[in-house]
């Protein structure tokens, strides 16, 4: 096991290297002055100044190295288009915002996902069965961006329940991360469904029920543990779907997290912004799939045969 | 990653368990039929295509022609879907974007499968130390988001069309793909009858195009249905987030971000877009699990 | 892990209903506070845009500029008949190129120290140090030595920075000197690049000095609150020179970037006023018809530029020009009561009686654009159509380019992100460049700052339109301090470009408005100026 871990540790190192590399050479590739932000054309005196300033000057490797060597310490460099700040600033400031986001999203998912799915898998067929799957395919297949603007209408502007958008009093976050947290709901409520249904064919559940173990405790005991295994590790693959919604989430809803300034940073040529995020979301990931490569290994010693 | 893959891992399709080698299409095709709900969903998919590709041509009106005075209509019946600020008809439209949407969506699609087959297949039949190589670097990009590096594709493209679409809607969506190729190669190379052609020295290319590849196909026909909706939904994200392709051609998601301001005074124009994605990945989810059941009855669900 | 199924569920279905139960209670909340009524004079306002900095020498947009002009205090601010208006400084005058500034006694900063000419001299130098490379350090090149100090090279700028014509002769008395007459200098103190800074703030805190713990302002309000790309928060600054004219307590903004969010938070009472930051074409038809809404004219001009090179005959532009239907544009795609532009120098601005003319058709004049079109040598029938690709642009070029195919032309529109939109324009402009679409938002009040786009030098010449007569024109008219003779260097000039004789580089389609929605209570007060600047010192919030 110890050997696995270790291997697998290893490895992520020249992939974050990669990464790094890839988003550095695709902004390297993209035309546009970051220092031309109106149609007013820039002085070539101004151009020059800006350039030394944010060390644009330099050959491209150089850049590169300071780069690496500024991720590896921790220092993201200063944003080009929001001057007064950092890439760590924007990051302490605004990325825990998202991060909040994203929790309150699963949490709704867990909410009402696991018991949909639990509930569908104790009476397949039955007419909840059907309404929740219903609602979970629907979940998967309303674009965000309709089911916020309906929100949006009926519950703050119409029926004035909830403030519209903003991210600050706890009223203000129940309804973007409802938006985010539909698709994992959908996810977890088929999810569990699907795998709480197979347990119960088990051989062990089928004994159990023969020793006469009571329904409820049969289900709670053995069905429903052995059933939320893969929800936890689910949350490698929702980790990207959740970024992903919330480019549009926090659009809508005016969260100030980041996912909304990387599409702004990216027309603005703020690169050391757009190099920044585009590196943190990959370390995010990567780091996540590790956890749960381990998790999933320790839990299961099976994979770790089958992935080694 | 998006919504539905990850229902491709709930499906269990990468897994890596392999289509039944017996092949027998017709088995599968007849168990398909036997699904009521794919069954409607495959009708329905048809139908939406059918109607993209026929619409736009009897129809009476010119999709671009614009009429300041008819501005704004809601549904009638010359104007079944109403008509936009510029008095254009939206149930032609509407068939237009559609034949953009879904061929965006089968483009990036086959995108996808091309370079996932490529990997998965180079990764799973040369085996050793490259497949762990290139299977390391898949186990940690698995589920990169690939919003941001479409979003850095399209910046570097600067012209947004069909194909710049179809590639920043790709560049970061196959690594699933390349993973499903890959177990069910291993897993195959395992099976006696490819172990014998080995013994009797047939060539490698051989082995793979006639024995290996070919029986991936039904992963991979299930894999086209679970990717769709995932590149339609991300074309709508991106045309949403003001990247678009270009005008007076323009997507469903193009469409529904035009709705998107004037949705106070005439909520039909996001609306019919939206759920014309809607319905159509809704299809493409129900054809999946149909194949799935279809073509794998090992992990039919009950 | 002993889990209860029906508990959990019901654990679920209690928390989801008391979430909604709570919603519901704070809806009732919500009005309260917006309604407080006469008393609370407390603004709440949607600012379209975090600020990308709150140096003035930094800063470059219009967010930006507005925070700052609230919170420090020009020498000049702008009247209503766009007159310079005494401000910090008290009087002025002007010499030819030397023109000398007369600062109050009693600006004081919010850490009590006072407002000094020196403190002005500082901040002027600074932002044209190369060091600190302000992007808008052009803003000064007026002024004898600061091109050649901007321009310096690190050995040199010291010796440089001397030169620089701006000297605090007492605390009170700034002089300057400039390259050449430029009358609408002293009114170009009303924007924010001539904003002073506080020296030992600055260098104390370095780039973090605009944080509202450090920062040190001059303003009517001070920066309370700076939550970035969430809200900003202003209170009345009690010290400052006219305090007691000032109403409003506090201004609560939060920063809403989406224009249709904005409506909304607005529709929902969440604000009473936002920044004239625009509102969603799309919507607009709807949001007309509310009584909160409200237009200002603008300084501006949006129009369509021909790359000379692709379409080189002047009756072929004629023609394209004559054809575009401008009222139909801002009647229906539009929609924000622009006005439409028959001329690159927009209504509005100071001697625009003298210079308009009106040889182009605010609706279209299709039997003139055959006519024109029929006289074309060569006319280029295949062609492109740039824009780039924020909200509103695609829908007047979709328009355009139906307007062009009744003249036999037929147009690619293609649409570009910004950055990469400005790449291909150049100048010069890529080959692939048949028409492109800018806007030209004025920086200070004199048709200088229109006209002198198109002399052949300019970085924003797109057209490849370079005339030496014009750029004579242009020269003569820098140096001419009397506006009525400007006025008529200003009508030649605009003739060579709009006129019956002109070469039409350009056709302008609207001259720009700002809209906005403002609660009943706020909109008598609440104004924008031309240059889409608002005073808050003036909003008072009243009973309706």
């Amino acid at each position: 096991m110890a050997a696995y871990i270790i291997r697998r540790v290893v490895w992520t190192v020249p992939v974050v290297l990669l990464v790094i590399f890839m988003t550095f050479t695709l902004m390297k590739q993209i035309e546009g002055n970051p220092f031309r932000k109106t149609e007013r054309a820039v002085p070539a005196a101004v151009q020059a100044n800006l350039e030394r300033k944010f060390n644009l000057n330099k050959p491209w490797y150089v850049q590169y190295a300071q780069y690496v060597k500024g991720v590896a310490t921790g220092d993201l460099g200063p944003s080009l288009v929001l001057r007064d700040r950092t890439v760590n600033d924007i990051v302490e400031e605004q990325f825990p915002r998202s991060i909040e986001l994203g929790l309150l999203a699963f949490g709704w998912a867990v909410l009402l996902g696991v018991p949909a799915g639990v509930l569908a898998a104790m009476r397949p067929n039955s007419r909840f069965d059907y309404g929740s799957m219903l609602f979970s395919n629907v979940g998967f297949a309303l674009p965000n961006f309709l089911v916020a603007t309906l929100l949006i209408y009926f519950v703050s502007v119409k029926w004035g329940m909830l403030p519209t958008s903003g991210w600050t009093t706890w009223q203000h976050k129940i309804l973007p991360s409802f938006t985010l947290g539909l698709v994992p709901m959908a996810y977890f409520a088929r999810l569990v469904r699907g795998t709480m249904l197979e347990t119960l064919q088990q051989d062990y559940v089928r004994t159990a029920k023969a020793k006469g173990l009571r329904r409820r405790r049969v289900l709670t005991v053995h069905v429903l543990r052995n059933s939320l295994i893969p929800v936890v590790t689910a949350a490698a693959p929702l980790l990207g779907y959740i970024i992903t919604g919330s480019f549009i989430v926090e659009n809508i809803f005016a969260v100030p997290g980041i996912g909304r300034y990387y599409v702004t940073a990216v027309s603005a040529r703020d690169y050391s912004v757009v190099m920044g995020l585009t590196v943190l979301l990959s370390i995010i990931v990567i780091a996540a799939n590790l956890v749960v490569d381990i998790l999933y290994g320790i839990l299961d010693p099976r994979t770790r045969e089958a992935r080694t | 990653m998006s919504a539905t893959q990850i229902a491709g891992r709930v499906a269990g399709v990468d897994a890596g368990a392999p289509i039944r080698q017996s092949s027998l299409w017709q088995d599968a095709w007849r168990r398909y039929l036997r699904n009521r709900g794919a069954v409607a969903a495959g009708i329905l998919f048809l139908l939406i295509v059918v109607w993209c590709i026929v619409v736009p041509i009897v129809s009476p009106h010119d999709p671009n022609r614009i009429e300041f005075p008819d501005a704004y209509q809601g549904p009638s019946w010359s104007h079944p879907f109403g008509t936009d600020q510029f008095g254009r008809d939206l149930f032609t439209r509407a068939a237009l974007g559609g034949r953009i949407s879904i061929g965006i969506g089968f483009g990036a699609t086959l995108a996808i499968l091309l370079i996932g087959v490529a990997y998965g297949a180079i990764s799973g039949f040369v085996g050793g130390k490259l497949d762990n190589a290139l299977m390391r670097f898949l186990d940690a990009l698995y589920g990169l988001p690939y919003l941001p590096f479409a979003i850095l594709a399209l910046a570097i493209i600067g012209t947004v069309n069909f194909w710049t679409m179809v590639v920043a809607l790709s560049v970061a969506s196959w690594f699933i793909t390349a993973r499903v190729v890959r177990g069910q190669i291993m897993t195959l190379k395992e099976n006696d009858y490819v172990r014998a052609a080995y013994a009797v020295g047939v060539r490698w290319y051989m082995i793979l195009g006639r024995h290996l590849l070919p029986n991936t196909l039904g992963v991979l026909v299930i894999t086209i249905f679970l990717e769709l909706p995932g590149v339609i939904l991300g074309e709508a994200f991106l045309s949403f987030l003001g990247l678009g392709i270009n005008p007076p051609d323009a997507s469903w998601g193009s469409m529904a971000q035009d709705g998107r301001d004037a949705y106070r005074a005439h909520p039909h124009i996001i609306i019919i877009p939206s759920l014309a994605i809607a319905t159509l990945v809704l299809c493409a989810n129900f054809i999946a699990d149909g194949l799935r059941d279809a073509l794998d009855p090992r992990t039919k669900e009950t | 892990m002993r889990l209860r199924f029906p508990m959990l569920i019901a654990a679920a279905v209690v928390v989801a209903v008391a979430l909604v139960a709570a919603g519901c209670g704070s809806g009732d909340k919500k009005g309260a506070a917006g309604d407080g009524g006469a008393k609370s004079q407390v603004l709440k306002m949607a600012w379209g845009a975090e600020p990308p900095s709150l140096d003035p020498g930094l800063a470059t947009d219009t967010t930006s500029s507005n925070v700052l002009l609230n919170i420090m205090d020009p020498l000049v601010r702008l009247g209503d008949d766009l007159q310079p208006v005494a401000a910090l400084a008290e009087s002025w005058d002007v010499d030819g190129k030397v023109v000398t500034f007369h600062l109050r006694d009693d600006g004081r900063w919010t850490n009590g120290d006072p407002v000094t000419a020196q403190d002005f001299e500082y901040s002027w130098k600074r932002t044209l140090d190369p060091k600190l490379a302000a992007d808008y350090a052009y803003q000064l090149y007026g002024i004898v030595g600061a091109e050649a100090y901007n321009n310096a090279k690190p050995a040199q700028a010291a010796k440089l920075r001397d030169k620089v014509a701006v000297k605090a002769l007492d605390d009170r008395t700034l002089r300057v000197t400039l390259t050449s007459a430029q009358p609408w200098f002293v009114q170009q103190m009303a924007h924010h690049s001539f904003l002073a800074v506080h020296k030992p703030t600055v260098e104390k805190h370095g780039t973090k000095w605009t944080e509202p713990r450090n920062i040190v302002t001059n303003g009517a309000f001070k920066l309370a609150g700076w939550k970035h790309d969430a809200s900003i928060t202003l209170v009345k600054n009690a010290d400052w020179r006219n305090a007691d004219d000032v109403a409003l307590d506090r201004v609560e903004g939060r920063i809403i970037v989406d224009g249709t969010t904005r409506v909304q938070a607005f529709e929902a009472g969440e604000v009473d006023a936002l920044d004239g930051g625009g509102l969603p074409p799309a919507d607009m038809a709807r949001l007309k018809q509310m009584p909160e809404y409200e237009k200002y004219p603008a300084l501006g001009t949006y129009y369509y530029g021909f790359n000379l090179k692709n379409i080189p005959d002047v009756n072929q532009r004629r023609a394209m020009a004559f054809a575009i239907d401008r009222q139909s544009i801002i009647d229906n795609v539009a929609q924000a009561d622009q006005i439409p532009a028959t001329g690159m120098v927009p209504q509005g601005m100071p001697g625009f009686d003298v210079i308009k003319q009106d040889f182009l058709p605010t609706s279209a004049d299709l039997d003139k654009a055959k006519e024109f079109m029929a006289k074309a040598e060569d006319p280029k029938r295949k062609i492109t159509l740039f824009h780039n690709d924020a909200p509103g642009h695609k829908e007047v070029a979709v328009a355009v380019q139906a307007m062009w195919k009744d003249i036999g032309i037929d147009v690619t529109i293609k649409a570009q992100e910004w950055a990469q939109y400005l790449e291909v324009l150049g100048p010069p402009p890529s080959d692939a460049v048949y028409v492109y679409r800018l806007g030209w938002i004025g920086d200070y009040v004199d048709p200088m700052n229109f006209l002198e786009l198109w002399t052949s030098k300019s970085g924003n010449n797109n057209t490849r339109f370079a005339s030496p007569a014009y750029d004579r024109l242009i020269a003569q008219a820098r140096d001419t301090a009397d506006d009525h003779d400007r006025y008529e260097l200003y009508r030649q000039a605009e003739a060579m470009l709009t006129g019956p004789q002109g070469e039409m580089p350009i056709s302008p389609i609207y001259w720009y408005t700002y809209t906005n929605l403002e609660r009943e209570s706020v909109k008598d007060t609440f104004n924008i100026n031309l240059l889409d600047q608002f005073d808050l010192s003036k909003v008072v919030i009243k009973e309706v």
